[in-house]
């Protein structure tokens, strides 16, 4: 198998978390894990399969390391390759943009030719409004440690199970 | 990121430009930083808000900001938005450190609050979104002279808890005019954080309701989304003529200002995760990630900026701090000079007129006279209607729409709009009036508060040249809303004239030097004298009256009766009462004017009389008249065969019963009598 690339920012404590427990879920085998603080455009492209940690900064943006590299994303051909996006929000301290980041970035890797996986089920979540809301679903896998902690394993494993059918990983 | 066009990106900027923009953003912060040094060795710059943070959005308003055309209002933590709207590091430096030379005040205002009138960045006050008004009323003059430009006002997010910005932008939205606000959301207003203000954490989207306005939100830590937000925000409002919110979300890194320690309420954690976002480290990564710049670039770009800051340190350190003698200078404009009337009387003999006709007929020939005068207040122009009273009838249908107008039942408003479209151009005179009725008036109080600040603040800089009509007093069972007076509280104000008529000509003279005259003129109108035969007189038809001038209704030797407003009708009736009565004679001196005050008509009076008393309608206790009692026992005190008595209301409000507002407000009966004691002293 091909390895997957799992990029988020080594600097980041929830977002750290998570990726490493969708890396142990997948098999840390399949999975490079690169840092999304000095990613640099070729090291993107190498995956054909590329997961993208995204917590949601401040009222729905992106932290500053992806919207720094943003401009990067933006001229690439992503024709071929496959994301999946997962993100940290908080849907009571920050109700009106819950997990904005997951969909800023999804927007972007799909206007870019990417396709997305990795969509999941908006019931269980209480929030006002989001980016990352495609009809009653999210464009990945929204994670909310503030407030909904002991779900985030579960919530982890179910994804993972459900691109292991998407994608046949 | 918004979903708005992207003029400006780090890939297809042009080196020019960000090379200003990298220089700008290094100059603010180094200014930013090194303003604390400036206090802690006690050379100034005693209040400071840090803008680090809003880096973004400050850089793109002062960019957009045209000062060929456009107004700009900043508030007290738009360092960077001044600089780059086009002030120097030396005057940043000036204004820190309340230079006489300081080009926003000359060391009046408090520091950090940057300005350059010249300019059209305007200077105003610390109140959280006061000049959110303001910015409305340039607007308004920028739509009726069909100027094309816009007024940015810019503004903290915690300003939105303020009513008066709800009106500002309920105005812009309600007349359609070209105005940016620019909300700078840092997420605290000092130490309250937004959930503790408004449920809404976009505070923008408050105003979601409101008509004709468009909102955008973005990043004003990030350069380029502020500018692009910025650039489509001006470009809207200028095509749409309407208004337009950029609600821009910033972060604070450091404490509110100088006197707060955000360490208190901030942990660590939060500490960190702003600096994280450090706006300007951001740019100077993007710079060197696309390769518009070398690292050995932006160093030389930075030592130049130490350079700079240096330099300018030295030139404003050699600056001139404010004389001391200079403190009563700009405390009002000179008024227009009543040189065809120099004592404020005449020898007309025409019919009499009544003092509402004397009003109506001289707002006529005033506009008629200037082209540039307007007129709004509530109630003020509605087919027949014509005020409350009727003062202002006919004048819309003469004048026009544009001219003459209804404002929306906010006094605060009404005040506000007039200070900005004041700002527009000197030569704009305004007349308003002020509420319904006077006691209504007070929630105007904030914005003619910082109207009187406005030319002594400004070092002479900026006038608002407004008249401020207002009915007042009681005599009509009115009650606590209807009939009370308030001149007694206002004057304490320095910055602001107010005149109170008792007779039509009168009315007629100081209005229409309150209209001709430069600066604020609070004009007080005895409502129960409107239609009154006695106050009825002649007026010639180019009468004028003089700011300070007194005029001796009575002439006598036993006494004298300061007065003015409803009483000095009670005075003249009593005095003549008295005198059928008795051998005494009265003189009764109607002051006309309060501020300024014609201290020598007075003093010659109580030197000639030997005896004051001084009576008025607004309360006894903390009236004007305690001034008057004052001035006359320091100024003539050895001319003086008695006590300086004094009658007015007494110290409760004013009630609705007629019964209880005979008893309250003082007559003829009981200035007689105070008279009578007076004189048997």
């Amino acid at each position: 198998m091909k390895k997957i690339g799992l990029i988020y920012s080594f600097n980041t404590n929830k977002t750290s978390q998570a990726a490493k427990k969708i890396a142990k879920e997948i098999g840390d085998q399949n999975i490079s894990h690169v840092n999304a603080e000095n990613i640099t455009e070729k090291e993107f492209l190498k995956f054909d399969l590329i997961m993208l940690g995204v917590p949601t900064w401040f009222d729905g943006e992106l932290p500053n390391y992806w919207d720094e590299f943003v401009p990067a994303l933006e001229d690439m051909d992503l024709k071929g390759k496959t994301c999946a996006v997962f993100g940290n929000g908080d849907q009571k301290g920050y109700p009106e943009n819950f997990v904005d980041g997951i969909g800023i970035m999804a927007d972007l890797l799909e206007s870019r030719g990417a396709k997305l996986a990795g969509f999941t089920s908006v019931e269980g979540y209480q929030f006002e409004g989001s980016k990352a809301v495609r009809g009653d679903q999210f464009t990945g896998l929204a994670l909310d440690f503030e407030n909904q902690g002991k779900e985030i394993n579960s919530r982890i494993k179910n994804w993972v199970k459900q691109l292991r059918q998407e994608l046949g990983i | 990121m918004t979903e708005i066009p992207k003029r400006f990106s780090i890939k297809t900027t042009d080196r020019k430009t960000l090379s200003r923009w990298f220089h700008l953003l290094v100059l603010g912060r180094a200014l930013d930083n090194r303003a604390p040094n400036y206090l802690k060795q006690a050379i100034g710059w005693s209040y400071h808000a840090p803008y680090a943070g809003h880096d973004g959005i400050q850089l793109a308003i002062g960019q957009v900001f045209d000062r060929s055309t456009d107004h700009l209002f900043p508030y007290y933590r738009d360092m960077l938005t001044c600089l780059s709207a086009g002030l120097t590091a030396e005057e940043i430096i000036l204004n820190g450190l309340s230079k006489d030379t300081d080009i926003a005040s000359g060391g009046r205002h408090m520091s950090n609050h940057f300005a350059k009138p010249e300019w059209n960045i305007h200077n105003v006050s610390s109140c959280t979104g006061n000049h959110a008004q303001h910015a409305t009323g340039v607007g308004r003059a920028m739509k009726k002279y069909r100027h094309k430009g816009v007024a940015i006002c810019s503004q903290g997010e915690s300003s939105v808890s303020e009513g008066y910005v709800y009106e500002a932008i309920n105005g812009a939205s309600n007349e359609q005019l070209p105005v940016v606000f620019v909300i700078q959301d840092n997420g605290y207003g000092i130490s309250v954080p937004k959930a503790d203000q408004t449920a809404n954490r976009k505070v923008a989207n408050n105003f979601r309701g409101f008509k004709n306005l468009r909102i955008i939100h973005c990043n004003g830590k990030d350069v380029f989304d502020s500018m692009n937000a910025l650039a489509e925000a001006k470009e809207w409002v200028l095509k749409n003529q309407k208004p337009c919110i950029v609600q821009a979300n910033c972060v604070r890194i450091h404490s509110h200002s100088n006197s707060d320690r955000h360490e208190l309420y901030r942990d660590d954690y939060e500490l960190n995760y702003v600096s994280e976002y450090d706006p300007v480290g951001k740019f100077r990564r993007l710079l060197l990630r696309y390769k518009r710049f070398t690292e050995d670039e932006l160093k030389a770009i930075e030592e130049k900026v130490k350079k700079e800051v240096l330099e300018s340190h030295k030139k404003a350190m050699a600056a001139p701090d404010p004389d001391p003698a200079s403190i009563r200078n700009f405390i009002l404009p000179e008024p227009y000079q009543a040189a065809a009337y120099p004592e404020g009387t005449h020898v007309h003999d025409g019919p009499k007129k009544k003092l509402i006709e004397a009003l109506n007929e001289t707002l006529k020939a005033e506009f008629r006279h200037n082209p540039d005068t307007y007129l709004w207040g509530q109630d003020i122009a509605h087919k027949e209607k014509g005020g409350i009273f009727n003062v202002s009838k006919g004048m819309q249908q003469e004048f026009g729409r544009e001219r003459v107008f209804n404002a929306p039942i906010a006094e605060d408003f009404i005040m506000g709009t007039a200070n900005g479209m004041s700002r527009f151009d000197k030569k704009i005179r305004i007349v308003v009036e002020g509420a319904e009725f006077a006691d209504y008036f007070w929630p105007a109080m904030e914005q003619l508060v910082g109207s009187t600040h406005d030319y002594w603040r400004s070092k002479g800089q900026f006038s608002p040249n407004i008249t401020v009509r207002l009915a007042s007093g009681g005599y009509i069972g009115g009650g606590l809303y209807h009939s009370q007076t308030i001149e007694g509280a206002l004057s304490t104000l320095p910055g602001i004239r107010i005149v109170y008529p008792s007779f039509a000509d009168d009315a007629a003279g100081l209005l229409r030097t309150s209209i001709r005259s430069e600066g604020l003129t609070l004009f007080m109108e005895p409502k129960a004298l409107y239609n009154a035969p006695v106050a009825a007189t002649p007026v010639p038809d180019d009468f004028e009256v003089p700011f300070g001038k007194a005029r001796i209704r009575l002439s006598g030797n036993d006494l004298s009766v300061i007065t003015y407003g409803n009483t000095t009708h009670m005075c003249i009736e009593a005095a003549r009462k008295l005198s059928e009565e008795s051998e005494y004679s009265i003189e009764v001196v109607d002051i006309r004017s309060l501020v300024p005050l014609d201290r020598e008509a007075v003093i010659r009076s109580v030197k000639k009389t030997g005896k004051a008393l001084v009576v008025h309608e607004d309360k006894v206790f903390s009236g004007f008249g305690a001034e008057l009692a004052a001035i006359i026992t320091d100024a003539a005190f050895e001319f003086l065969d008695g006590p300086v008595r004094r009658v007015g209301s007494t110290f409760t409000p004013v009630g609705f019963n007629r019964i209880l507002e005979k008893a309250i407000l003082p007559d003829t009966e009981k200035i007689l009598s105070a008279m009578k004691a007076l004189l048997d002293y």
